[in-house]
């Protein structure tokens, strides 16, 4: 396993759900058992979906929001890994498309609902229980796609965006409504009453660009790269990819007034380099009103890290304002957390992040996930108690 | 500093563009795209501005139209550069293949669902402001088909005829220009093949072709040819056949046709097939295909001769090739591409028309929920 991004769930059970991802291997569904205290890994995606030994490019991650129904289940979407520049797309040997699933924790079964998309996997996604849908944005095409779990409809939206700047959030309010970023800091609305798409006029506070190449090039600056819905005050909070920039989205306010930027979650020495480091996936809101952001220390991909250093924990109150860079997040033994690509809060209010850190010097097996630099990292699940919890 | 307790659970994201993408796309200095209209606000709408249909003007004026929840048309005028929408297609939802331009100028447009014949007559268009929503001022000259939507039309700019098939009744029908009359004048299709329960469609080409003695081209059921007579006023079915692989005919159709200046036709099929027909001999030559993919989008002949293609269908991603006649040599030139950062950047993953311009360059239209079109310089450096 190599990576781990948006898929993970801290569910009712408290049991913490998790995707992993393998490129050009299979990605597992794997849980954290809180009450035992082990990991249980619930099976290869490959296999789940019933593809394993049909020699297809495999199901290589769970790339997107892990959801919680109404019935208990975790609903998730699959996702592919090496893409070969697409010259594999729709071939034989390619990547067959992403399945919807949902993992029954009663039972530890997993139902496959088929594959959604051909030839695409679920990039992005989130699951909504008032209306029981999957959503997701498929890569490489960038189509806004759902599942209707109630009556098996497989929905096609058509495209949202360029592949390389697909938004790797989708946000959900509590009326179901499903919002996404595109385009130059552009915000889209999918309404399932009307099921139509709707473009709005906020605008995201993204940075201007400067040279097109370097971090610019690989990897998109225009959107959104994670927001979480406050059902408090009715607001998603999010963190732009160009900047880290911390901002509040309203989407009950008038045009014109839903965007307000709230700080940047970004280590002081770098927030106003050029390259500081991209912005992560880990945000959530804690149960004492404060939302929890992870920022890495250095320009933070698993394997294709700029280079090793600490993330750090940094928290913003929702009833103050006050936002603090509490510093570096490292484990009991004082290794390093070496970046985190996802972020959930349990029903105790534990925080939950998935991302890197490094070896304890073992030899490369299992569970080894690469090197960052000449450093060997694993993933690993790390979990924080706040204060007052 | 934070401690956290960490389970230890048992990569790069190659998701994002780097410099070996270039690639696989075509030459960059060989490609631009153009949004439909004045971004952002000026533009017509997401969801309204797939591309299903581009065409020449006599005077080199290059004329689209869009299919979606609206149909808009618009035209690009090369020495301005830019798109300029005309405005919305009363009641229309999809136009496919079928916007020609007379030799005097006017702009005829075959509708779907409603199946009429629009006349739009353009007059200083560039002297106009844009406004996306405003109805197009057209004049509807009727229904050439009762019941039916119209799929497709070519032109014969000498004979002042346009003809068309329309669906889902595959009928080919004529309308003269001069006495405002239409004529249904058979089917290409009289069943849908046997196939799979989605498949409900009579089996017809996508667009037609007149060739240089006036007679009309196109595909029907099995893949046959079709030939229409305007001095007989005779359909024909033909004995030769689009290229397909064999087992295949039933599901095959003419995605498009070319009329080379040599008098020859060129063609690509569903199956990805390049050919060409000898109008004088009926003949069909199979000319292999460039792509492992299904569909050529469009077709088109540069002005050095070369022949432009797209192929890819629906779920796919478009490649554009070449296809040099007097060697019979194929080119893939990659995916429809275009990389303009820090400025913009887009891919064409579905193209519904193509065109050439008088002045050489290849339009290529795209059709999917954001479209843009696409501008194409065949020999790099003379068009």
């Amino acid at each position: 396993m190599d990576g781990n991004w948006a898929a993970l769930k801290a569910g009712s059970d408290g049991k913490v759900y998790v995707g992993l991802a393998c490129h050009g291997c299979n990605g597992h569904f794997v849980y954290y058992d809180s009450i035992k205290d082990h990991m249980v890994d619930v099976g290869d995606l490959t296999s789940l979906s019933g593809e394993s030994s049909l020699g297809l490019g495999p199901q290589s991650k769970t790339h997107a929001k892990l959801g919680e129904g109404k019935d208990g289940r975790i609903y998730f979407a699959t996702h592919g890994g090496w893409w070969f520049d697409y010259a594999r797309f729709a071939t034989p040997e390619g990547y067959p498309g992403a399945h919807y699933m949902a993992f029954d924790p009663k039972t530890g079964a997993v139902q496959d609902f088929g594959i959604g998309p051909r030839f695409e996997g679920i990039n992005t996604g989130a699951y909504d229980p008032k209306f029981n849908r999957i959503y997701g944005l498929t890569h490489p095409r960038a189509h806004f796609v759902f599942y209707d779990v109630a009556t098996g409809k497989k929905v096609d939206k058509g495209r949202i965006n360029n592949w390389d700047s697909i938004c790797r959030t989708l946000g959900i309010d509590d009326e179901g409504n499903v919002y996404g970023s595109f385009g130059a800091g552009r915000i889209f609305e999918y309404n399932p009453r009307t099921d139509e798409i709707r473009e709005l006029d906020a605008k995201l506070p993204v940075r201007a660009k400067g040279v097109s190449l370097g971090r610019d090039y690989d990897k998109s600056e225009t959107a959104w790269r994670v927001v979480v819905w406050d059902h408090e005050t009715k607001k998603f909070y999010g963190v732009e990819e160009s900047a880290s920039t911390l901002f509040s989205f309203d989407p009950a306010a008038p045009a014109g007034s839903q965007i307000k930027i709230l700080g940047q979650m970004a280590i002081a020495d770098l927030a106003a380099r050029r390259e500081v480091p991209y912005a992560t996936l880990s945000l959530t809101i804690g149960k004492d009103r404060k939302l929890y952001y992870a920022a890495a220390g250095a320009e933070f991909d698993y394997v294709s890290s700029a280079g090793v250093a600490a993330s750090h924990l940094f928290t913003y109150d929702l009833r103050t304002g006050a936002l603090v860079d509490q510093g570096e997040m490292h484990v009991p033994d004082g290794r390093p957390v070496l970046g985190t690509n996802s972020a959930d809060t349990g029903p105790d209010g534990t925080v939950y992040f998935v991302g890197a850190v490094s070896t304890k010097g073992d030899p490369p097996g299992e569970g080894y996930g690469g090197k960052i630099g000449d450093t060997p990292f694993r993933l690993a699940l790390f979990i924080l108690h706040p204060k007052g919890n | 500093m934070i401690v956290f307790c960490g389970a230890v659970l048992v990569a790069p994201a190659m998701c994002q563009r780097d410099l070996s993408y270039d690639n696989v796309v075509v030459p960059q200095d060989r490609v631009d795209a153009r949004d439909l209209g004045y971004a952002p606000v000026d533009v017509i709408p997401d969801g309204e501005s797939g591309i299903t249909s581009l065409t020449v003007a006599p005077n080199g004026d290059i004329y689209g139209a869009t299919s979606g929840t609206r149909a808009h048309l618009f035209v690009l005028n090369p020495r301005h550069g830019y798109v300029q929408p005309l405005g919305v297609i009363p009641g229309v939802t999809s136009v496919t293949n079928a916007v020609v331009v007379s030799a005097d100028g006017d702009v005829y447009l075959g509708t779907a669902p409603d199946g009429s014949l629009l006349k739009f007559s353009p007059h200083e268009e560039y002297q106009k402001q844009i406004q996306i929503d405003r109805p197009l001022s057209v004049k509807n000259l009727g229904k050439p088909v009762t019941g039916e939507s119209i799929a497709a039309m070519a032109i014969d700019r000498t004979a002042n005829m346009i003809y068309g098939l329309t669906y889902p009744g595959a009928h080919f029908f004529e309308y003269s220009i001069a006495s405002g009359k239409a004529t249904n004048l058979g089917v290409v299709a009289e069943t849908i093949p046997f196939s799979e329960k989605f498949e409900k469609e009579k089996m017809m080409s996508r667009m037609l072709v007149v060739d240089a003695q006036g007679e009309v081209f196109t595909s029907g059921e099995g893949g046959s040819f079709f030939r229409f007579d305007p001095k007989t006023q005779k359909l024909e079915k033909l004995s030769i056949q689009a290229p397909a692989v064999p087992g295949r005919e039933p599901w095959t159709r003419v995605d498009a046709f070319l009329l080379d200046p040599s008098g020859l036709i060129y063609g690509g099929t569903s199956d990805g097939y390049l050919f060409r027909l000898d109008p004088a001999h009926l003949t069909v030559t199979n000319l292999g295909k460039a792509l492992s993919q299904y569909r050529v989008d469009g077709l088109v002949r540069s002005s050095g001769g070369a022949l432009y293609g797209v192929g890819g269908g629906k779920d796919d991603m478009a490649r554009l090739f070449s296809y040099e006649p007097s060697s019979g040599a194929y080119d893939v030139l990659g995916f429809v591409d275009v990389n303009r950062r820090p400025y913009y950047t887009w891919q064409a993953y579905s193209i519904g028309a193509m065109v050439c311009g008088l002045d050489g360059t290849v339009y290529i239209g795209e059709d999917e929920r954001i479209s843009k079109l696409y501008l194409f310089y065949p020999e790099s450096g003379q068009k």
